[in-house]
């Protein structure tokens, strides 16, 4: 069952110095549980990709549809919805709130969601074991390590147990140790059942994908 | 995971702008719950003044309350007052001009003497002695001024020397010599209480006429079964044509004449401050807000709602200038205390007016005030983060 | 003279106004000398009476001309008691702007100017050969001003019963005085929360950039370099925003002007902005800006290395 179907989407933005085609009439199906990379030179349009599949952008041309929805059917609050409950999620930046505690950075979607305070906790402490941060749970982001912030990271993302996971470069600011555990972290996400959709520089995170694509100047290779 | 939970964990995280927006709401804050006490103050100040002398009517000569004329027939209107139902108690009131001397060889000092009639309570208050409706058997019984007594050094019990002097007229009269049965605080004497009271009679003797001479003000207290207006009323039906006003009115004049600059400065004081705060504070909020801006895409790219930032934003704004507003009320008084100080230097000032008068009406409208400001303030970082283009904030934030 | 109210009810409700024609031109009355006697002040009122072919000239002020509905040229009737026994029929000649009062600003101006034999013939008691001699004050300009203190001195000496005051005679007492000391207080007020939020927003942009400067104290660029920089930025932003400052007092100078001056009717300036209350403006404005900018940095340079290039 296909989650994600992109056809011939395309998005150009207007610059001063001319308008840039960041995608040119990329199509891409994502499969449920399957687990895809797309790798390519800086510049190329993955992480464009990456925002327009997950509602985050709109194309400029074509049509994204995910789970049988329009994308561009949808009003801004539904979009919002489907990122919050349908899809996880991760950054190369982490992008925890820095203010919150790794465990509230996690309970923090579920809250939005409507999940109650104690299904929350249940489900935070769940998440903690299973990224191996149970005993960090009370720590700010600004103490725990990198590669311990994008486990954070990653655990948020899935708080609501999205069908699709999508990662922007999650190992660009990593060692490689420290990216070897982020990639065992997603082989064991994706053995879940969750579809995982990642944009990597790097090679051996890519490896771990059953499927691989090449991306160049906005377009995927054959 | 409410939004004040959010609002509350970012200004303890940005410890020190949440300490200094919050010291500057307080300054900013403290300046507009002053202005508001000061938009009435001088005005709760005198009425208070007014009505702690005791009387609630006055009748003036001359037509008006800014000049002091004597009051033609002022003997008989005082008597045709008093047996009027409305009325429970009158006294006359004539002012002169005179030099008091406390000894011989000692310099005098230019005083107000006041001869009053009937019962005076109220004009001024005993702080020491005895007034002088139990000064009997005394030719020239006196009050003086605290202050005045101090600095000639003289109390109850001393005998002092008092020429009158008439008005636009050169005189020569003798000094007729008086005892000082009490020092009192007179309601409207200035900061050195150049004020002297005596009886209607001992006045007219010093004032050497043939006659005694009509009074400046004639003060009446209504009954309270009547009130004031029935007074003013009966009266005018008794005698057309006096200038008869009740302290209501008095005030009122006064507000539309007397305090116009304060009420002003008060009007655009308040406005300004309210600006100040609402750019300071938006200002503040809309930085700190462009500050984290990866942040907050990242919030709404993860799915969280424009209303949960949006409540969060405003609910940082309302810590903000809530716990400052909070803070400015008792800055404020202190400030208050300040000014007060300052402006009360302003001469022939009455020592017991006061221009900051606390009412619960200005905290009322100090925190419907603070509470728009805060709104306001929040308004345009909340239009930012809901109109904001995630993916492009996004990116921004990863290559810059 | 009369309260304004009743003036206006005299002038308002003498009929002849619209009935005398306006004449083109009006010259001064010839003044005699003082009387010494009541019988001579009254023959020589009754002798001006008989001699005047046009009716002694009256300046009335803007408020009353448009209060009254009157203009130059047009007959008016003064009287100096309510009653209006005692009259007399001026020509406008004139209407003037009363110089503003700062004390009497919300006072309405009602009022009317005529020369002063033309006030003594209206308001003197004819039974009363005094009240001919009688002025309210005397105007006296010095020949040299440094004599002010001697020649008022001497003169209450020598006149009984007369005051003499300076005209511009500065006293402690002085309510502008009071005023000015009460508005450099609101403004010290002012300027202490406007410098705790100008930290809080230095403290933030200092945060901002908290980044730059743990790359940049790792590159071995000194604390002392780097806190030069911000002060030279800050050296700028300061004057820019103190002439931006100054520009806006001056314009809102205008605005809050023209406000009062239209809500009371006055030629008052309420608001003056001097070049010396700009520049003192500019005078605190730009070091406190500048060191705003420079503590705000210090707490952020004066951390350690690791802590500040840290997320």
């Amino acid at each position: 069952m296909e989650i994600v179907r992109a056809h011939d989407v395309s998005r150009i933005f207007p610059m001063p110095a001319g308008p840039v085609a960041a995608l040119r009439r990329v199509s891409l199906t994502i499969a449920a549980g399957e687990h895809v990379a797309i790798t390519g030179p800086s510049g190329c349009g993955k992480s464009t990709l990456l925002h327009l599949v997950g509602a985050v952008d709109s194309p400029t041309d074509g049509s994204i549809v995910f789970e049988g929805r329009d994308l561009a059917s949808l009003s801004e609050p539904e979009r919002g919805r489907l990122r919050l409950t349908r899809i996880g999620f991760v950054f190369q930046r982490f992008f925890l709130l820095p203010m919150l505690t790794a465990a509230e950075n996690i309970e923090l979607p579920q809250a939005e969601a409507g999940a109650t305070a104690a299904a929350r906790r249940s489900r935070t402490r769940e998440l903690l074991a299973y990224v191996g941060l149970t005993d960090r749970a009370d720590h700010l982001p600004s103490q725990l390590s990198g590669g311990e912030m994008q486990r954070a990271a990653i655990a948020r993302a899935l708080a609501n147990r999205p069908a699709l996971l999508l990662a922007d470069e999650p190992t660009g600011e990593l060692d490689e140790a420290t990216s070897d555990t982020i990639a065992d972290l997603f082989d064991r996400v994706n053995a879940g059942g969750t579809a995982i959709l990642v944009v990597t520089h790097n090679p051996s995170l890519a490896a771990r994908a059953s499927r691989r694509l090449a991306m160049r100047s906005g377009r995927l290779l054959a | 995971m409410s939004a004040l939970h959010l609002a509350w964990r970012t200004v303890r995280r940005y410890r020190a702008q949440t300490i200094l927006a919050i010291a500057g709401v307080a300054v900013i804050g403290a300046l507009l719950f002053d202005m508001l006490l000061l938009s009435r103050g001088l005005l709760l100040s005198f009425a208070d003044l007014l009505e702690r002398a005791g009387y609630d009517v006055r009748i003036v000569g001359g037509g008006g309350m800014a000049l002091r004329m004597p009051i033609p027939d002022s003997a008989a209107i005082a008597g045709l007052v008093r047996r009027l139902p409305e009325a429970e108690r009158v006294a006359l009131v004539r002012i002169l001009p005179a030099r008091l001397a406390a000894r011989d060889g000692k310099p005098s000092a230019s005083v107000a003497l006041i001869g009053v009639s009937g019962a005076a309570a109220g004009v001024w208050t005993i702080v020491r002695g005895v007034d002088l409706d139990r000064a009997a058997g005394e030719a020239c019984p006196m009050i003086v001024g605290r202050s005045l007594a101090a600095r000639l050094g003289v109390g109850p019990g001393d005998q002092v020397r008092i020429n009158a002097e008439q008005a636009g007229v050169t005189s020569a009269l003798p000094a007729m010599t008086c005892r000082i049965v009490g020092l009192g605080q007179f309601a409207f004497g200035g900061a050195g209480d150049e004020s002297v009271a005596t009886t209607f009679d001992a006045l007219h003797r010093a004032s050497g006429e043939d006659r005694a001479g009509d009074a400046d003000l004639i003060l009446a207290a209504s009954r309270p079964d009547a009130g004031s207006a029935a007074l003013v009323s009966a009266i005018q039906r008794a005698r057309p044509g006096l200038a008869v006003y009740s302290n209501d009115e008095v005030v009122e004049q006064f507000n539309r004449n007397g305090f116009a600059y304060f009420r002003q400065i008060s009007l655009v004081l308040s406005s300004l401050t309210m600006v100040f705060a609402f750019l300071l504070v938006a200002t503040l909020l809309t930085v700190s807000v462009n500050q984290r801006l990866g942040e907050i895409a990242a919030l709404r790219a993860i799915g969280i709602g424009r209303r949960r930032i949006a409540a969060m934003l405003l609910w940082e704004s309302s810590l903000l200038v809530g716990v400052g507003g909070l803070l400015a009320l008792p800055l404020g008084e202190l400030l208050a205390l300040g000014l007060d100080r300052i402006l009360r230097q302003m001469p022939a000032l009455p020592e017991q007016l006061h221009f900051f008068v606390f009412e619960p009406r200005a905290l009322v409208i100090h925190a419907a005030v603070l509470v728009v400001t805060a709104v306001a303030a929040a308004a345009y970082p909340m239009w930012i983060t809901a109109r904001m283009p995630i993916a492009a904030t996004l990116r921004r934030e990863v290559v810059g | 003279m009369m309260e304004p109210r009743k003036r206006r009810a005299v002038v308002a409700a003498l009929a002849i106004l619209p009935a005398l024609a306006k004449f083109a031109a009006f010259g001064v009355r010839h003044v005699p000398g003082p009387c010494q006697t009541p019988a001579c002040g009254a023959a020589a009122y009754a002798q001006r009476a008989a001699q005047a072919t046009e009716p002694p000239a009256v300046l009335i002020s803007r408020q009353l001309a448009a209060r009254a509905h009157l203009s130059q040229g047009d007959l008016v009737t003064l009287g100096s008691d309510p009653k209006g026994t005692r009259r007399a029929v001026f020509r406008i000649a004139g209407i003037y702007e009363p110089t503003p009062d700062p004390m009497r600003f919300t006072a309405t101006r009602l009022e009317a100017r005529m020369h002063l034999p033309d006030l003594v013939d209206l308001a003197a008691d004819p039974a009363d050969p005094a009240s001919r001699e009688a002025a309210t004050t005397i105007n006296v300009r010095l020949a040299d001003a440094a004599d002010a203190t001697k020649f008022a001195t001497d003169l209450a000496a020598r006149t009984p019963g007369v005051t003499a005051r300076l005209a511009s005679r500065p006293r402690d007492d002085d309510p502008f005085a009071v005023l000015d000391r009460f508005h450099i207080a609101i403004s010290a007020v002012t300027m202490a929360g406007g410098t705790a939020f100008l930290l809080a927003l230095m403290v933030i942009r200092a945060e901002e950039r908290r980044e730059t400067v743990g790359i940049l104290r790792l590159l071995g660029i000194s604390r002392r370099t780097l806190l030069l920089s911000v002060a030279v930025e800050g050296v700028a932003i300061a004057a820019l925003g103190a002439v931006f400052g100054i520009l806006l007092a001056f314009a809102t100078e205008g605005l809050v002007n023209r406000i009062f001056q239209a809500r009371y009717d006055t030629a008052l300036v309420f608001v003056r902005v001097t070049s010396s209350i700009a520049l003192r403006s500019v005078l605190i404005a730009a070091p406190l800006g500048i060191a705003a900018g420079i503590a705000a940095s210090w707490t952020l340079l004066r951390r350690d290395l690791l802590s500040i290039v840290r997320r």
